[in-house]
């Protein structure tokens, strides 16, 4: 690990939040000000028109959106290069600070999730906590909140070998819900009511969260110097990318999200945001400030807030607690989809949370910096649908030119000193957006150029830059598949209607080719339609759309070979898209990748058979003890006692449905009752004794099967 | 392990019977008794035949008086019966209890104690057990959690100021009616439109789209 910076102590008075907002925004507008009026009078020189204005201010808007990106970028470049004082880690000297009576939870909220992954993630931070001698001050919590019974009996053997493993009873705890109420924040607000007053502060992590444990201490003392933090957010670093897409979006994040969180910082400051995991909370203003009301109206918009962590955010500021980014703290880890059709499922879920912000954004007393976090989230995709309006007006504008039989260039330039032809006006425009988008990008680099240590961690400058160069081309032709994505995306959301995806389909390297066909059909069918009709209208014009119908046409093989591990590899190989945590891993994600080597080649990995979880719960004795003992005890907590009373535990009725199971087998259940029956644990006791002692032929043959099969599986 | 088979050797028959019961039966209940203690990861086979024997042993003994019952049933029964008062015993605790907490507590007590890995030679041996064993048996204890120190946090009201207009649309009285009625009067205007000389703007609109592609696609 590297050496501790030097912490430059500054007591300043609280930032000018609306000098640096005022600087910041201006820099966007006057940019933004100054290209729309060449784009205007570009336009006013080929003959106004009403589909002229649309396309104005589809312009203006979205030339605004990248502006303000850029901003980011450049904000960010100038205060990485020349060094600032405003980061919540150098206000203070915080390592000094004393935390020996401090209680912290860590808690791991998952859902459904590979199980083997999320334990060895929390036993990679586990470890690390260890090593720093801080360990009694923290408890990790596994918040469980899964549905599918395999994967919760999975969880609790897994959770009882890890704690025997660790030798952490009474310090990792696992506790499941009996219902899914509010989902992930439900989670967390029922570990809140049954535990937070416990803790001074809570670490929320995601199921692939990793954190070192250095870093957990430190966001504690940070805390604990700073009084009036409700929440310090860390940037997570993306890492263990394996497919040629998972190490793009790796690369990418590595190298140019610390000059855009710079730029963030700049002007959030001290009313930052929450990103829903990798943070640290302080707990009780969180619990008497951040319990979520429910939305008025119809879903999708109305009922339950899906994407909480930006109305936390918003509500723990609204109080005057403060909100940072830990920008500059290393040590905290995540992991990203492997593949584009995981990456556009994850943008579904986020981008219907987004949208749904639109109703919270004017909601009365929240701060003006809030709505400008809940804003962007909004725009990143409404910018999918608008690019896409932008478009389609561009190519009305060209055919209804051509169908008219009007000349292109009517009168001269309203800048008529700057001497252009109206195509060199056109490509002056297309000039400064190209800048304009690629500027973050070239300042990362430069930046990088300027920094030896961090050069070095991603393989040299020259790899770098081949890397920049080979990310450019990817994401421009992943950008209009994102395009048609976040447009249906926001169209289907905006119409109320659920967009089913199921399950990916994979190959053994990445995605299967049948999958990416039925995914994207519809991209390579439009970009095919859209093509043709370009070419019909001007070859000239087809060329400049290449970049756009190119991703659209070639989406089926993008979206396999970028997700293949091999490919990724081989770039890995070649030194391209190298970043700081696959030159030099730190301990963290050697030993969790170490770990799950050793699951990868120890475990059997064949599809198990229906209900194995049952099986398992009922025969196993181990097994069947853990599960029955963690029921038991959560009839101690009011909460679940009267949910399990609700539900019927204990009932006579339980009794004859299990008696149904061991006789007619799991399938003659239904799912609800197949869970209410491992719900009880008295039943779960009864059924593993009735399996053993009665006699075989007197059940299912389903259980004579699995009774066969739990033998010799424990025999091999 | 000499004197298991001994005890229920001891119980074989001239006609080959074992306590009164075709070896088949026995062999079924051997099979079943030995999975148990398989699912159990005693996995030492010489103490896994003696522990099973002993079982079937105890089993044997009741066969003659109870014909009603299997032999799988009866061995599964003192297996049990065996198991559960050895678990009295090891965890100092009363055996009866319908609920079956003690059997519960003691299979999670073995599994803490790592039973299968360090002390399967302890396991169903009277005592006294090595203290070691002993202690992590009756120490063992699974949690969910640390003590409840429950609270209930609730939300506040959250004014969501003009938006909550829009979102109470669908409230608003005679919502419909003014909808229909503002439908009518498009209607109104649209077929004034029409009748106004819009339909041959529409006509020609359509013919031109088609002239294009005709021209562009012959």
């Amino acid at each position: 690990m590297a050496d501790a910076p030097t912490i430059l102590t500054v007591n300043t008075p609280r930032p000018l939040h609306g000098r640096r907002l005022f600087l910041f925004y201006s820099s966007a507008v006057l940019l933004t000000g100054v290209v729309s009026w060449l784009f205007a009078d570009l336009l006013w020189r080929t003959g106004w028109s009403f589909s002229r204005t649309v396309l104005l201010v589809l312009f203006v808007v979205l030339f605004l959106f990248i502006a303000v990106g850029a901003m980011h970028g450049v904000y960010g470049f100038f205060l990485r290069m020349f060094d600032t004082q405003w980061s919540i880690t150098r206000l203070k000297n915080y390592r000094a600070q004393d935390i020996a009576d401090i209680s912290t939870a860590v808690v791991f909220p998952i859902y459904n999730e590979d199980i083997v992954r999320v334990y060895e993630g929390l036993r990679a931070t586990y470890e690390s906590l260890q090593k720093t001698g801080q360990l009694e001050r923290f408890d990790f919590f596994i918040l469980s909140d899964s549905t599918d019974p395999d994967k919760r009996v999975e969880e609790e053997r897994r959770w009882c070998d890890l704690i025997r493993e660790l030798d952490a009873l009474g310090r990792i705890y696992y506790r499941r819900r009996l219902n899914n109420e509010g989902r992930k924040s439900g989670n967390v607000r029922d570990f809140l009511n049954a535990w937070g007053r416990r803790y001074r502060y809570f670490m929320v992590c995601d199921a692939d969260s990793v954190m070192r444990g250095e870093t957990l201490v430190d966001l504690v003392k940070l805390m604990e110097a700073h009084p009036t933090v409700g929440l310090i957010q860390t940037v997570p670093a993306t890492v263990n990318g394996e497919s040629l897409f998972g190490r793009i979006q790796q690369f990418s994040n590595r190298l140019y999200a610390p000059i855009f969180i710079a730029g963030l910082n700049y002007w959030a400051l001290d009313l930052g945001n929450y990103w829903g995991h990798n943070a640290l909370i302080r707990t009780e203003p969180f619990m008497q400030y951040c319990d979520l009301p429910q939305l008025p109206g119809r879903k999708p918009f109305g009922g339950q807030i899906l994407s909480h962590d930006f109305v936390e955010a918003a509500l723990l500021l609204r109080e005057n607690w403060e909100a940072w980014f830990a920008y500059d703290l290393e040590g905290s880890y995540e992991e990203a989809p492997q593949a584009m059709i995981e990456n556009a499922q994850r943008e579904r879920r986020w981008c219907q949370g987004n949208l749904q912000h639109g109703l919270v954004l004017f909601a009365r007393g929240l701060r003006g910096v809030s709505r400008l976090h809940l804003g962007l989230g909004i725009c990143g995709y409404l910018a999918g649908p608008l690019w896409l309006a932008f478009l389609l007006t561009f190519n009305w504008i060209h055919w209804f030119q051509n169908y008219t039989g009007l000349s292109s260039i009517t009168v001269h330039a309203f800048t008529p000193y700057l001497n252009l032809s109206g195509t060199a006006h056109a490509l002056l425009i297309f000039v400064i957006c190209m800048v304009v988008i690629m500027m973050p990008k070239a300042l990362a680099l430069i930046e990088l150029a300027y920094d030896a240590p961090r050069r070095r961690a991603f393989g040299g400058l020259e790899r770098a830059t081949v890397s920049v160069v080979a990310e450019t081309v990817f994401s421009t032709l992943h950008a209009p598949l994102l395009m048609l994505w976040h447009t249906r995306f926001v169209v289907t959301n905006l119409f109320g209607v659920s967009v089913g995806w199921g399950t990916q389909k994979r190959a053994a390297d990445g995605t299967a080719w049948t999958f990416a066909i039925r995914r994207h059909w519809g991209h390579t069918l439009i970009g095919l339609v859209w093509g043709a009709f370009m070419w019909r209208l001007g070859p000239s014009l087809f060329w400049w759309f290449t970049p756009v119908l190119a991703g659209m046409v070639l989406s089926i093989p993008l979206s396999v070979f970028t997700s293949r591990r091999s490919l990724g590899a081989h770039a890995r190989r070649l030194g391209i898209f190298l970043t700081p945590e696959e030159i030099a891993p730190p301990m963290e994600l050697v030993a969790l990748r170490a770990n799950m080597k050793v699951h990868e080649l120890t475990e059997d990995t064949s599809p198990r058979r229906p209900h194995a979880g049952l099986a398992e719960a009922v025969l196993d004795p181990y097994v069947n003890a853990i599960h029955v003992t963690l029921l038991r005890e959560k009839q101690f907590n009011p909460v679940y006692a009267e949910q399990f009373a609700g539900m019927g535990v204990g009932s006579p009725a339980v009794r004859t449905l299990s008696e149904k199971l061991l006789t007619g087998g799991p399938d003659q259940l239904t799912p609800t009752e197949r869970s209410l029956v491992m719900t009880d644990p008295g039943t779960m006791v009864w059924l593993h004794h009735e399996a053993w002692l009665r006699p075989g032929e007197s059940m299912a043959p389903w259980w004579r099967a699995s009774i066969r099969e739990y033998s010799r599986q424990d025999e091999s | 392990m000499e004197s298991a088979v001994n005890g229920i050797g001891a119980l074989t028959d001239s006609s080959g019977q074992l306590a009164g019961r075709p070896l088949d039966e026995w062999n079924a209940a051997y099979e079943k008794v030995e999975n148990y203690f398989h699912a159990l990861r005693v996995r030492n086979k010489a103490l896994l035949g003696q522990l099973v024997l002993r079982v079937l042993e105890r089993a044997a003994h009741r066969a003659p008086t109870e014909a009603s019952h299997s032999a799988t049933q009866l061995a599964a029964e003192e297996m049990d019966r065996l198991v559960t008062e050895w678990f009295a015993e090891v965890l100092q605790e009363s055996p009866a209890g319908s609920d079956q907490t003690l059997s519960t507590r003691g299979r999670l007590a073995l599994l803490l104690a790592d039973m299968p890995g360090r002390w399967q030679e302890q396991f169903l041996r009277p005592g006294p057990w090595p203290e070691e064993f002993v202690g992590a048996m009756r120490e063992s204890f699974l949690r969910a959690g640390p003590d409840f120190q429950l609270s209930k946090m609730t939300p506040r009201p959250l004014d969501l100021g003009p938006i909550a207009t829009l979102t109470n649309l669908g409230r608003i009285p005679y919502l419909r009616m003014v909808l229909a009625w503002t439908g009518f009067a498009l209607l109104l205007v649209g077929v004034f439109w029409l009748t106004h000389g819009g339909f041959g703007q529409v006509k020609s609109s359509l013919a031109g789209v088609v002239d294009w592609f005709t021209q562009t696609y012959r």
